[in-house]
């Protein structure tokens, strides 16, 4: 097995902790993020998805427990927080609110100035990054705020990106797009992962997203760590999902019924593939009967 | 940090003061300031101060909220007492040293004074403490309607300070997220010469500004397609109604006036 890059142990996390309108955000995490892999991370509204990405760069510290980067405690040196940062790229929500050079070159370049990179090193992850999330050098010079709704998305992307981090955690990075949109920036993770061979965190609502992308699902429930598994292991547990208001793929959800209607399926089924061939079974299986 | 800021402050409760209409509370408050400049002597103002504690009392309002806005000012309040004590030379020399004397009339004026700025502060936080601000804005609108007369713009004003007062904690919120998403990219806030931490904030005004035109432009097309255009003829969701407990707190605080001006009559003043 790969090695784990990424680890949290009991991590809690507490707004307004000791008083009485404490809000536990997150419950006690223990979770291994393996080097090279895409996780996806589902959970709904308020289930504290958002609050356990911001521990993973120390963006926020945990009131209880560890976040360990190559095994190391991220918060050991506080002084040493930012070079976190840059090990694990967060893009949050709508990042493209987050834009604010003259130019798309500039903008990208932040993050890597920041680190204090050389100029020409900094010029050549912009280059880089931009192939990577689909746009053309002409992009340059251009200013970040005469670019459609998609592009300013891929920009803000691309900043991340061009910090070269080892793990890369996007926050519903389709949210809002229309539907070729989303195909775009969800291909455009896949290709990343595939040429950069970095680990990729990716938080979504999209069940049918995640499933075509992740090889394993963290679900969160209520602030707690639900499923933590194989998408196959993760999606059979249909109906625990539903119950927790996450939507699980169309697919998925044809075999729950024809699990209901008495035929022997597999329920942990996501893909066109997968299905084919388990319908096939069930065929040859049938006419055995 | 950002997130203590105390404009607008509403403290949520059920009391009597929470209830009174928010234009007479208005002019209780205008009308206390004016009694307490009023005040002669101690009597009067022990009066007023006893108003004053009557009236927290009524708002269920805790004291301590009370203190916390007392804080910010604390200084001016201290600047105002020790300028008094050195400038006001009345009644006897307690302490004298080269061109600096202290008198028992200016440590008097110093605590008159002091006590004055207290009660001006706690009156008008009662105000704010029991009035939801959009009711506040409202009611100002409403006092200030007969100005329409010289061509002022009243209802447009009262909108504006009520879009603003709406708009506070989203723009925080707004802040908040700008600032963690600048952080993740490596933004560094804490450290550098003062001039370098200016430079630091531009990542998150320029983002700001984007967004609160974009929202003041959302904001103007919703209204648009409400149909709202301007005061003209505009009825309101919740009519204001002057209820007997409003008369009954103007025919207290007209008492105490009378009450003020009789002991500044009958006790000599000190001030």
């Amino acid at each position: 097995m790969e090695s784990i890059i990424l680890e949290t142990r009991h991590l809690t996390h507490t707004y307004a902790g000791g008083t009485s309108s404490a809000v536990t955000a997150i419950d006690d995490i223990s979770a291994a993020f393996y080097s090279g892999e895409i996780v996806g991370i589902i959970g709904h509204t308020g289930s504290g998805k958002s609050t356990f990405i911001e521990h993973l760069n120390g963006l926020l510290k945990g009131s209880n427990g560890v976040v360990l980067l190559e095994g190391k405690d991220i918060w050991a040196n506080k002084k040493e927080i930012r070079k976190v940062r840059f090990k694990v790229g967060v893009c949050f929500q709508y990042p493209e609110y987050q834009l604010f050079e003259e130019t798309v070159e500039k903008d990208i370049g932040f993050g890597p100035k920041n680190m204090g990179l050389s100029e020409e090193e900094i010029a050549r992850r912009v280059r880089t990054v931009l192939g990577y999330v689909g746009l053309n050098d002409s992009y340059l010079s251009k200013s970040p705020f005469d670019l459609s709704g998609g592009e300013k998305r891929r920009v803000a992307i691309a900043g991340i990106m061009a910090m070269e981090p080892q793990v890369l955690v996007l926050d519903e990075p389709s949210a809002g797009l229309d539907p070729r949109g989303r195909t775009k920036i969800l291909d455009l993770v896949r290709t990343y992962q595939k040429q950069t061979g970095c680990t990729v965190l990716l938080v979504s609502h999209s069940m049918e997203d995640v499933a075509g992308l992740a090889s394993r699902i963290f679900v969160m429930n209520k602030a707690k760590l639900a499923y933590f598994d194989t998408v196959a292991v993760v999606f059979s547990h249909a109906k625990a999902l539903e119950t927790m208001g996450l939507d699980i793929p169309q697919i998925t959800k044809l075999f729950e019924r024809l699990k209901e209607n008495g035929y022997d399926v597999d329920t942990g089924i996501y893909s066109v593939d997968a299905a084919h061939k388990e319908l096939l079974r069930l065929l040859e299986g049938g006419a055995r009967r | 940090m950002i997130t203590d800021i105390t404009i607008g402050q509403y403290y949520k409760t059920e009391s009597l003061v929470h209830r009174l209409d928010a234009r007479m509370k208005i002019i209780l408050t205008i009308l206390f300031v004016v009694i307490i400049f009023l005040c002669k002597n101690y009597l009067s103002l022990a009066l007023m101060a006893l108003l004053t504690v009557v009236s927290i009392l009524l708002s269920k309002v805790p004291f301590k909220m009370f203190l916390k806005s007392i804080k910010p000012l604390l200084l001016i309040i201290l600047i105002t007492a020790v300028l008094n004590i050195f400038y006001i030379h009345k009644g006897e020399v307690l302490f004298s040293w080269w061109k600096i004397s202290v008198t028992t009339g200016g440590l008097s004026t110093a605590l008159f004074m002091a006590v004055r700025i207290i009660c001006l502060i706690m009156s008008s936080s009662i105000l704010t403490y029991t009035t939801v601000p959009t009711l506040l804005t409202d009611a100002i609108e409403r006092l200030l309607s007969p100005l329409k007369v010289f061509h002022i713009q009243v209802h447009t004003l009262a909108m504006m300070m009520t879009l603003a007062l709406r708009f506070i904690p989203t723009l925080i919120e707004e802040i908040e997220r700008i600032t963690n998403a600048q952080k993740a990219r490596g933004a560094d806030f804490e450290s550098g010469s003062f001039l370098q931490r200016v430079k630091a904030m531009i990542p998150i005004l320029i983002p700001l500004f984007v967004s609160a035109f974009r929202r003041a432009y959302e904001l103007s097309f919703a209204m648009s397609c409400r149909c709202y255009h301007g005061g003209e003829g505009r009825t309101r969701m919740k009519q204001m109604r002057l209820r007997w407990p409003d008369f009954l707190a103007l025919g207290l605080f007209i008492c105490v006036m009378a009450g003020v001006i009789l002991l500044n009559h009958f006790f000599g003043a000190v001030i």
